[in-house]
C-alpha cells in the first residue's frame, strides 16, 4: 500500500510537470486493492479496469511500465501474459465480458479458469456490465467480480448513478455478492478471500462491492472542488486507508520503525527510478 | 448462362464442419445456431456432431457474443461468431471496434485473437425493417478488421480456412438471397491469386465493373446479355477492406472504364474509396468517368418497395451502355 502510494504521488507529480499526459490516481482504493490481489493470489488471470495500480504493481508490474501509456509511449506498458494482469481497458466495462469469455475459454480447455474482474462503479452503468454478469451467472464461470465503489463517476455521485448497491444487482443475476468497506485491507482480505474460495468451490462467479474513498479527482484533468464540496473531499482524505493501516499495524507493535524505514527507502528509491525515467 | 451450384449455406457448413474436425481450437457462437442450426441453418446439424460445447447457443445479445469471443480468443481459442442479421450487428460495434479490432496492438502483439464473425446481410429476400442491410462499409474504414464478402460457396471456403488462422478479426459477410439458391450465373473457373485477392469472375474488354456481394449474380446477369455488343470484364472484390486494388487497376488498364456496383448505399461508400484509388492512381489509363452503381443513401425499405432500392440487372445493363456510348 505504501509502495502504491508513493508510486501514484510521483505519477501526480511527473504529471504536473508535463512528464506524464494524465494520470487516474489509485489514492484511497490501496486497501481495496491490496487485499483483494492478496486474497486471490496469483493464479487468477485479472481483467483491470484503468485505475488497479496497486494491483498491477503486486503482479510485478514495474512502476515505469506502469506510467507508460500515460506518458503516451504505448498502449500497454506491460506483458500482459506472463503477468497475467491484462491491459487497462478504457472503454468501460468493454473488459467484463472478456473476462468471463476467457474463465470459460480456460475451462474450455482444461486450464485454470479463476478470473478477476475489477470494475468501478460508474462503469457498471454501461450495458456490458449487466451483460458480463448475466453471462457469469448463466455459464456458472468462475469470475470474481470487484467493484470499488469510489462514490463516484467523475462528477456524478453514485446515489445518482443508482437506485441499489451493485451488489444487490448482482444477486438479481444470480451472483453472490457481499459489499464491504474498503478502508481496511484485512477487511477485503477477508471477504476477498471467503469470495474466492467460493469462486473455486462452487465454479460459479461472485462479486465483492467495496466501498472506497476518492481521494483526489477522476483525472489529473478532473477539477473535482468544481462539483465536490470541501467538506465531502476533506473526509475522503481524512478516511485515508494508507495511512490508518499503517497506524493500526504500528500501534499494534507487528512492524517497528526500522520496518518502516526499509519502506520508506524503497518508496523513494522507486520514485527516484521514475522520476529519472521520465524527466 | 446460368449454372447448377450448391447453395451457399450447405458449402458454408460444410467448411465449418470440417475447420471443427481439423481444429480442435474452434468453437462456433451465436443466437440459436446449436439445436436450431441458425435462422438461415447454416449450421445445421453440427451441435449434434460436435457437441454444445463447441457449437454454442449463445445468449440473445450481440455485445456479449463479440465481447466473449474475445475473451475466448485472448485464451487461445478460435471462435467463429454469427450475428442473426446484419441489422442487429450494432449492439456488438463498440466489442468489434474498440476491443476486438486493438486486442493485438494494446497487448504489444502478444496476443493476435483469430476471431471471425460471420453476418448475414443483404436484402431482396423481403426481410422485416433492420433484416436487409448492407453495413459492411462501417467495418471497411476500421483498422485493424478484415472485412470479407464472398459471393460464392468455394469463396466463402477460401475466405473461412484464411480468416480463421489470421490472427486478426475478420468480418465475414454472407449474402441471405444467395444461402439457397440453386443456380448461378456463370463464372471464368480461374483460381484466386490467393485467398485475400480480388478474382476476375468474367474476362472482358471494353468496361470493368467491381462489385462484391449478392449482387455479382445481377452483373454477371447484365454482362452476359451485353455480349457480344459489349464485352464486360467483372471483377468480384471478395474482399472490402483491405480491398485488392491491384487487381482492380489491372482490370481497367485493359479496359479503360470502371463501373463501381454495389448494394450498401453509395455515399462514403465501398465505390467511393475505389472511385477515389482510381482517380489518384489510374487516371492516366481511364477513358471515361468512374461511375458507381448503388442505392441512394436512405433506410432499406419496407419489403414492399425493396426492388426500387436494390440495383438491378436492367439498370447495371443502362449504365453499361451509357458508359460505352
Amino acid at each position: 500500500m505504501l509502495v502504491a502510494r508513493g508510486v501514484d504521488e510521483e505519477a501526480r507529480q511527473l504529471q504536473k510537470q508535463g512528464a506524464l499526459d494524465l494520470w487516474l490516481s489509485c489514492q484511497g482504493q490501496e486497501a481495496a486493492q491490496v487485499g483483494s490481489a492478496l486474497a486471490v493470489g496469483p493464479a487468477p488471470t485479472v481483467f483491470p479496469s484503468y485505475r488497479e495500480h496497486a494491483v498491477a504493481l503486486l503482479r510485478g508490474v514495474t512502476p515505469a511500465e506502469l506510467v507508460a501509456q500515460w506518458g503516451g509511449r504505448t498502449f500497454c506498458g506491460w506483458d500482459p501474459l506472463s503477468l497475467r494482469f491484462f491491459p487497462y481497458t478504457l472503454v468501460l466495462a468493454a473488459q467484463t465480458l472478456h473476462g468471463v469469455g476467457y474463465s470459460i475459454g480456460q475451462r474450455l480447455q482444461g486450464r485454470e479458469d479463476f478470473v478477476v474482474v475489477y470494475i468501478g462503479d460508474g462503469a457498471t452503468s454501461e450495458g456490458d456490465m449487466s451483460e458480463a454478469m448475466n453471462l457469469a451467472a448463466v455459464e456458472s464461470a468462475s469470475v470474481l467480480f470487484v467493484c470499488q465503489n469510489n462514490g463516484w463517476a467523475i462528477s456524478k455521485p453514485a446515489r445518482e448513478q443508482m437506485r441499489t448497491s451493485l451488489a444487490e444487482r448482482a444477486r438479481g443475476f444470480g451472483i453472490e455478492a457481499v459489499r464491504i468497506g474498503g478502508r481496511d485491507p484485512e477487511t477485503v482480505f477477508s471477504a476477498c478471500s471467503q469470495a474466492a474460495a467460493h469462486v473455486r468451490a462452487e465454479r460459479s462467479p461472485c462479486l465483492v462491492e467495496i466501498q472506497v474513498a476518492r481521494m483526489h479527482g477522476h483525472s489529473t484533468s478532473d477539477a473535482q472542488e468544481i462539483y465536490r464540496s470541501g467538506e465531502d473531499i476533506a473526509e475522503a482524505r481524512a478516511a485515508d486507508p494508507v495511512t490508518a493501516y499503517a497506524a493500526r499495524l504500528r500501534e499494534s507493535g507487528l512492524v517497528d520503525a526500522a520496518w518502516f524505514d526499509g519502506v520508506e527507502a524503497e518508496v523513494r528509491l522507486l520514485r527516484e527510478q521514475l522520476m529519472k525515467e521520465y524527466t | 448462362m446460368s449454372t447448377a451450384s450448391a447453395p451457399l449455406a450447405e458449402s458454408i457448413n460444410a467448411t465449418l464442419a470440417d475447420l471443427l474436425d481439423k481444429e480442435p481450437a474452434l468453437l462456433l457462437l451465436g443466437e440459436d445456431i446449436g439445436r436450431l442450426g441458425g435462422v438461415f441453418r447454416v449450421t445445421r446439424g453440427l451441435r449434434d456432431r460436435f457437441g454444445a460445447d463447441r457449437v454454442r447457443d449463445s445468449l440473445l445479445a450481440e455485445s456479449t457474443i463479440v465481447g466473449q469471443a474475445v475473451g475466448l480468443a485472448m485464451s487461445g481459442l478460435v471462435p467463429v461468431c454469427e450475428i442473426q442479421f446484419d441489422g442487429f450487428t450494432y449492439p456488438a460495434v463498440n466489442q468489434l471496434v474498440t476491443q476486438a479490432a486493438r486486442i493485438g496492438e494494446r497487448s504489444n502483439g502478444q496476443v493476435s485473437p483469430s476471431l471471425v464473425v460471420r453476418i448475414p446481410s443483404g436484402g431482396g429476400v423481403r426481410g422485416v425493417e433492420h433484416h436487409s442491410e448492407s453495413n459492411e462499409a462501417l467495418f471497411a474504414r476500421v483498422p485493424g478488421l478484415s472485412v470479407a464478402c464472398p459471393s460464392t460457396g468455394e469463396d466463402a471456403d477460401q475466405i473461412l480456412r484464411y480468416a480463421v488462422r489470421l490472427g486478426s478479426p475478420v468480418v465475414v459477410y454472407e449474402p441471405i438471397r444467395l444461402y439457397w439458391r440453386r443456380n448461378a450465373p456463370v463464372r471464368d473457373a480461374g483460381p484466386a491469386k490467393s485467398p485475400t485477392a480480388a478474382r476476375v469472375v468474367r474476362r472482358g474488354t471494353d468496361l470493368t465493373i467491381a462489385t462484391f456481394g449478392a449482387v455479382t449474380h445481377e452483373v454477371l446477369q447484365a454482362a452476359h446479355a451485353l455480349a457480344p455488343t459489349v464485352d464486360v470484364e467483372v471483377v468480384d472484390l471478395r474482399w472490402v477492406a483491405p480491398l485488392d486494388m491491384d487487381t482492380v487497376m489491372e482490370s481497367v488498364a485493359g479496359t479503360g472504364r470502371l463501373l463501381i456496383v454495389h448494394e450498401g448505399s453509395k455515399d462514403v461508400g465501398i465505390g467511393a474509396e475505389i472511385a477515389a484509388f482510381m482517380a489518384e492512381h489510374g487516371f492516366g489509363v481511364l477513358r471515361a468517368p468512374v461511375r458507381r452503381l448503388a442505392p441512394a443513401r436512405r433506410a432499406y425499405p419496407p419489403a414492399d418497395f425493396e426492388k426500387d432500392y436494390l440495383i438491378d440487372v436492367q439498370q447495371i445493363t443502362d449504365e453499361v451502355l451509357v458508359m460505352t456510348k
